[in-house]
C-alpha cells in the first residue's frame, strides 16, 4: 500500500494541450484524430532539439514545467511500447541489409529518453526507464514510491505511449491515440500553489477474468483527477490496483 | 560556393536535421566540428554514412586524415572529388 501526493501534473495529445483542454476531454474522452503531430519544445535551442523523437519531445514537453530549474531530482519513465516508430525504422534497414544509423540505434534503447531529459535538463539524480504490461502505469507509480522512500523530495513521473506503425496494429491494441502524462509526485514546487490530490494505491490479487478501462490507465487516472475524489480499479491479469482518494 | 559543396551543405542539414538552416548559411570554410557549426561525435558518423551512401564513395573508419576532410564544407567537397576521382579510375 502507498500513498502518493500528485503535486502537479501536465499532459499532451494531439490537441489537448492545455488544463483546459484536458478538463473538456476528461468530462467527454474521445481519440482525438492525429497526423504526427508533436510538441515543439521550443524551450530548447535547435541544436539541442534535433534528436529528439517525436515521444521525447512529447516527454520533455509534459516534464519540463514540473522541475524547478534549482532542483535535482529522480525520473521515472514509463512506457509500455516504447518507441516503435525508431524500432520499426531500424529494423526495416535491417531487413534491406542498410547500414544503421549511428543516431537512431544510439537512442534505440528504452531509456534513451531517461538520457536525454538528464542531459538537457541538467538533472543528477537517478532515473529509471521501465516497460510493464497493460498496468506499466500503476508500476511507475511504485517505482516513484520507492524513491519517495529513499528520501526524494519529489519524484517526476512520465508515461508516454505513441500510436504505432501499421504493421504492429494487431499486436498493440491499448494507444487509441498518442499521449504523454507527466507526474510531480511528492512535495510541491516552491511557490507552487496548485492544489495536490492524495491518492491510496493497494495491489490486490484477482482472480476472475481481467475487466478492461476503456482508456489506458494513465489516461484514465487523468480523468480521476478531474472528477469528484472517488475510489476506482484497475485490473490487469491477476492485478487489481485500488485506488483511493485520501481525503 | 560551387555546386558540390551546396549539396553537401544541404545533405548535412537533411541528414543532420538542421531544421532552422539553409543550405547557404554553410559557409564552406565555416568549421563543422566545435566552435563553428557544433556538430560532434555521434554527428561525424551520421555524416559519413550519409557520404557513402550519396556519393558511393568509401571511408575507412580509421583514416588518420578523417579529422581534416570533415573539417568543412570545402575540405568534405575535395575530398568527396578525390573519392570520385579513384573510384573511377
Amino acid at each position: 500500500m502507498i500513498d502518493l501526493r500528485i503535486a502537479d501534473w501536465r499532459a499532451w495529445a494531439p490537441g489537448l494541450d492545455s488544463a483546459q483542454a484536458w478538463q473538456a476531454w476528461a468530462q467527454a474522452p474521445c481519440a482525438p484524430p492525429e497526423q504526427g503531430e508533436q510538441p515543439d519544445c521550443a524551450f530548447l535551442p535547435p541544436m539541442q532539439r534535433r534528436r529528439l523523437s517525436r515521444m521525447a519531445r512529447m516527454a520533455l514537453h509534459v516534464a519540463w514545467p514540473l522541475c524547478g530549474d534549482d532542483e535535482q531530482l529522480p525520473l521515472v519513465f514509463a512506457s509500455r511500447h516504447g518507441e516503435t516508430t525508431r524500432t520499426y525504422a531500424i529494423l526495416g534497414d535491417v531487413a534491406d541489409q542498410q547500414p544503421l544509423s549511428p543516431t537512431q540505434f544510439g537512442l534505440s534503447v528504452h531509456n534513451a529518453i531517461a538520457g536525454q531529459w538528464s542531459i538537457l535538463r541538467g538533472q543528477r539524480a537517478e532515473s529509471t526507464a521501465i516497460a510493464g504490461e497493460g498496468d506499466t502505469f500503476e508500476h511507475a507509480l511504485l517505482e516513484a514510491a520507492t524513491l519517495l522512500d529513499q528520501g526524494a523530495p519529489a519524484v517526476i513521473v512520465v508515461i508516454a505511449e505513441e500510436r504505432p506503425p501499421e504493421a504492429y496494429e494487431a499486436w498493440i491494441d491499448d494507444v487509441p491515440f498518442s499521449y504523454a502524462l507527466a507526474l510531480r509526485i511528492g512535495a510541491s514546487r516552491m511557490g507552487d500553489a496548485t492544489p495536490a490530490s492524495s491518492w491510496r494505491l493497494r495491489l490486490a490479487g484477482h482472480a476472475a477474468v481481467a475487466s478492461r478501462s476503456d482508456w489506458p490507465f494513465a489516461l484514465d487516472f487523468l480523468r480521476a483527477l478531474h472528477a469528484a475524489p472517488a475510489p476506482f480499479v484497475h485490473t490487469w491479469k491477476t492485478r487489481q490496483w485500488i485506488w483511493q482518494p485520501n481525503l | 560556393m560551387t555546386d558540390l559543396q551546396l549539396d553537401i551543405a544541404q545533405l548535412i542539414i537533411d541528414t543532420l536535421s538542421l531544421e532552422d538552416l539553409a543550405a547557404s548559411d554553410i559557409d564552406p570554410s565555416m568549421p563543422l566540428f566545435g566552435d563553428g557549426l557544433g556538430l560532434d561525435s555521434i554527428d561525424a558518423l551520421e555524416l559519413a554514412l550519409a557520404l557513402q551512401k550519396r556519393y558511393e564513395i568509401q571511408i575507412a573508419s580509421d583514416s588518420r586524415d578523417a579529422r581534416q576532410h570533415f573539417a568543412t564544407v570545402a575540405s568534405l567537397a575535395a575530398f568527396v572529388e578525390a573519392q570520385r576521382t579513384a573510384c573511377a579510375g
